[in-house]
């Protein structure tokens, strides 16, 4: 029997982390968004009701505004963002258009349950300009979702209502099992939210969308219950590698 | 909302099969879902006035010839004398009623009513709450029906703001707290308006003379109250979302036919309140800003052709918005029922160019760091904020979910303990985990800071370099020294004494702005990258797991790679990691030694030990048929 000198020691595998899969889902969103052309912001995640609800055209007598719906806090002077929206009205109140951004991060609303957190993530974002239409929006949102799911997906828009956009629509992929999903929503700003914030509606229209993280994250990884999401289980978050 | 296919499709000469109708539907915005006969419909909150057969109808208008053909009753009606008095007209500025008499209370039902419950699957209550509930179906309008022999004295419209008992139509006991409209008679609450009835004054089988309430109350009196008591109201649902203040003399009139095709009516007799005219929305006909706001190009004939099988009324450039349609408003407004009627789907895209951006990551900074954390194990985590331990400093939410979850946090190492524990549970002997997330506190005002916490326990890594070494402070001292050697951070021994655990590991803890890391990091070189395609995730097992380690003498040093490759790949549905615990190297005795640990975890069973010394033995016989290689002991 020969021996070897100069052997190798055995593999070394070192293990290695992960990103937590909803905040690398929100990176990659992101960083698609932001190669099409749009410029990240920050906004707070308490926010007041002028930016959350006044602001978007939400009136007071809004179901959302109610108790059972947002998380207010010391007295009602607050209140947790229940959309990444408000971003975009402070982001609109400080630049001038043309202007195109994005923002991201943790929202808040009054639901527990096996399909509804009461915090969970979105990406919004806002594109105004002179003459941007609804034929653009489209275009856009073709290409997030061919980036997202690939180009041989199935889509479809469906007219629906927020009263911060107005044309409103959702939009649908059509899943492998043949069941229509809801990816995201968009639509064009409503005039009136311009104006809030300052800018000639006359002159300037906008397009703006929104996803839901959790909703495509468990889409592309196939996770069927929101709340693994949550649990900080190493098991869990070593398959996201 | 559930609507009957065959109540549509009645009304509509083409004749759509519930396929093609459900499409057109869909096109117009009208989200539903088929059971059988049946559309459930989930219309958007704009859309009050399409919470009806009429409603759909109104929209469907626009694709098919839709005639509704339902009568109503057209002759001259007497005066109503009522001893009522609004005291709250700005909430309801319209109310009518309408008294009816009849004969006998019939015991079959005819045509749409009869069709309507049998169709729907719906319990019938009594004649006139059932003419109601139809009527509710039918035009969209709710209308509460009175017992007249319990109506006397007087009915009073007012706002009250004190605590009052009241008991629904439905046997519910209900205190009404806070603000709430309500109808009074003799001071006595009868009705919480909007919401549901009184039991006092309800009609009942027997019910021969009906007073019909048919009011228009303001959606922001009535938002919020059925969730309030509880109470599941179909006219709440229509009231918060606008319902038709025009409609009052026509649906009394629909009803007084629907009860006159059933019983003979002895007498009638109807009044109106209005405390002022409803507004008439008037938008200029403008198809350019039309075409501008969806990108297309049609002309003002088909575009004003559109809005006219809408109910629109055009006259002298102007276009007149119908009361039903208070979502209506703006040229976006109409630029949205014209997209509708085009369908989105049939809009061609425009190519968009967003001019190009400056490209800078504000998060640089943040990002190395993670990777950085990820390089040397860490796992990052996402915590909720909410807890129920108070600090001084926390921030109280003024509604929680429960009293567990009352207060924002001011750490976040408290969270990354209680995943620390979760994990030891779980078998875990390596953990490390780290968050990054914004922490919010009252202390004059509201502060925000971004923080990086870590947590980190056991064995530094599962690898046989690491696998004897344990977490402690030197050891990530020493770590981030690697990447910022002039800063100081303070890292803690976290006392496991308050801790419900029996393990001993040193728990240790950061938390740091981050702020305080400077931008000396960025030039650390990151070893891992972010994921290029989404793995698929395989649902993970809380069954009990176990371990078993081989140790293996090497004398053919050659044979290493070969043992190597049988054991870090062996393929079992019961094994769910395996790593090289143990290297040595003894020049002596020219040998090494080399040890290999297995985890055993089942995702539908708790393993026995014979489970899984079944599969160990076959490890063990595979690889002993590798020559040179020996097991101490075996």
């Amino acid at each position: 029997m020969s021996l070897h000198k100069d052997i190798l020691p055995p593999r070394l595998i070192k293990d290695r982390g992960s990103l937590h899969p909803i905040n690398n889902m929100k990176d990659s969103i992101m960083n698609l968004l932001v190669s099409f052309g749009f410029d990240i912001i920050d906004g707070p995640e308490i926010e007041t009701e002028e930016f959350n609800f006044d602001m978007l055209n939400i009136k007071k007598s809004h179901p959302a505004r109610q108790m059972h719906d947002t998380f207010y806090i010391e007295n009602k002077s607050n209140l947790l963002r229940t959309h990444t929206s408000p971003v975009q009205i402070r982001g609109m109140l400080e630049k001038k258009p043309p202007l195109a951004f994005i923002s991201g991060g943790k929202v808040y609303r009054k639901d527990d349950d096996a399909t509804h957190l009461p915090m969970f993530h979105q990406v919004e974002g806002i594109y105004v300009d002179e003459n941007v239409n609804f034929a653009q929006l489209k275009d856009l949102i073709y290409k997030i979702i061919y980036s997202l799911f690939g180009d041989k997906v199935e889509l479809r828009f469906r007219p629906s209502y927020f009263p911060f956009t107005e044309p409103s629509a959702e939009v649908d992929i059509l899943s492998k099992e043949g069941k229509w999903l809801e990816i995201l929503g968009c639509g064009l700003v409503n005039p009136i939210v311009l104006e809030n914030c300052n800018i000639d509606s006359d002159k300037y229209s906008g397009l703006a969308f929104g996803l839901g993280i959790e909703r495509i994250a468990m889409l592309k990884h196939g996770v069927t219950d929101i709340r693994e999401f949550y649990k900080s289980n190493l098991d869990f978050l070593s398959q996201f590698k | 909302m559930k609507i009957a296919y065959s109540h549509l499709v009645q009304h509509i000469e083409e004749n759509p099969n519930i396929d093609q109708l459900s499409v057109s539907l869909f096109q117009l915005g009208h989200e539903h879902e088929i059971d059988g006969d049946i559309f459930d419909m989930e219309l958007t909150p704009n859309r009050g006035d399409c919470l009806s057969l009429n409603g759909l109808l109104r929209d469907l208008a626009v694709f098919y010839t839709v005639n509704l053909n339902q009568e109503i009753y057209t002759e001259k009606l007497d005066k109503l004398l009522i001893d009522f008095e609004n005291l709250s007209e700005s909430t309801c500025p319209q109310i009518s009623f309408l008294k009816l008499e009849i004969d006998q209370v019939p015991e079959i039902y005819k045509d749409s009513l009869d069709s309507y419950f049998l169709d729907l699957g719906l319990n019938k209550n009594n004649f006139f709450t059932d003419i109601s509930n139809y009527l509710s179906y039918e035009t969209g309008q709710p209308t509460h029906c009175y017992d007249a022999n319990t109506m006397s004295g007087k009915l009073l419209f007012h706002e009250i703001e004190k605590n009052e008992e009241f008991e629904t139509l439905l046997d519910k006991k209900i205190t009404l707290t806070g603000k709430n409209s309500v109808f009074s008679l003799n001071h006595d609450v009868i009705n919480l308006a909007g919401i549901v009835g009184g039991k006092s004054t309800s009609c009942s089988t027997d019910t021969k003379i009906v007073i019909v309430e048919c009011a228009f109350f303001q959606p922001e009196a009535i938002i919020g109250k059925s969730v309030k008591y509880d109470i599941q109201s179909e006219a709440s649902h229509k009231f918060e979302r606008g319902v038709d203040p025009e409609c009052h003399d026509k649906v009394l009139r629909r009803f007084i036919n629907l009860v006159g095709e059933h019983t003979n009516i002895k007498g009638m007799s109807i009044i109106s309140y209005k405390s002022k005219d409803y507004p008439i929305h008037q938008i200029p006909v403008n198809v350019q800003k039309i075409n501008q706001i969806i990108g297309i190009n049609i002309s003002e004939n088909e575009y004003l052709n559109y809005l006219s099988k809408l109910s629109f009324d055009i006259e002298e450039g102007f276009i007149k918005v119908p009361s039903f349609r208070s979502d209506v408003k703006t040229q976006n407004d109409l630029a949205e029922e014209v997209a509708r009627v085009i369908g989105y789907d049939n809009i061609p895209t425009l190519e968009i160019s967003i001019p190009s951006n400056d490209r800078k990551n504000h998060k640089d900074l943040e990002n190395k760091l993670r990777f950085f954390l990820l390089d040397h194990g860490f796992y990052e985590v996402i915590n909720s904020p909410f807890v129920s331990l108070s600090s001084e400093e926390a921030i109280k939410v003024d509604n929680p979910l429960d009293s567990n979850r009352e207060y924002l946090r001011t750490n976040i190492t408290n969270s990354l303990v209680d995943n620390l524990l979760f994990n030891e549970r779980r078998q875990k002997d390596s953990i490390k985990l780290f968050e990054i997330s914004d922490l919010y506190s009252s202390n004059s005002g509201i502060n925000k800071k971004r923080k990086l916490s870590i947590i980190a326990s056991g064995r530094v890594g599962l690898n046989f370099e690491d696998f004897s070494k344990k977490i402690n402070k030197k050891y990530l001292t020493m770590l981030f020294q690697e990447i910022l050697p002039n800063e100081v951070f303070d890292f803690k021994i976290l006392s496991r004494d308050l801790l419900d655990t029996k393990i001993k590991n040193e728990i240790v803890t950061l938390e740091v702005d981050i702020d305080k890391f400077s931008s000396d990091i960025l030039s650390y070189k990151e070893v891992s990258k972010s994921p290029e395609s989404f793995a698929q995730y395989s649902p993970i097992s809380d069954l009990p797991s176990s371990f078993k380690d081989i140790s293996y003498s090497i004398k053919d040093y050659s044979k290493t790679e070969a043992l190597q490759d049988l054991l870090l790949n062996y393929q079992s549905d019961i094994i769910k990691n395996v790593y090289i615990f143990d290297y040595f190297k003894n020049e002596k005795q020219e040998e090494i030694k080399i040890g290999f640990r297995y985890i055993f975890q089942s995702k539908i069973m708790t393993l026995t030990s014979a489970e899984i010394d079944l599969v160990y033995n076959d490890i063990v016989s595979q690889s002993l048929k590798i020559s040179g290689i020996s097991i101490p002991g075996i």
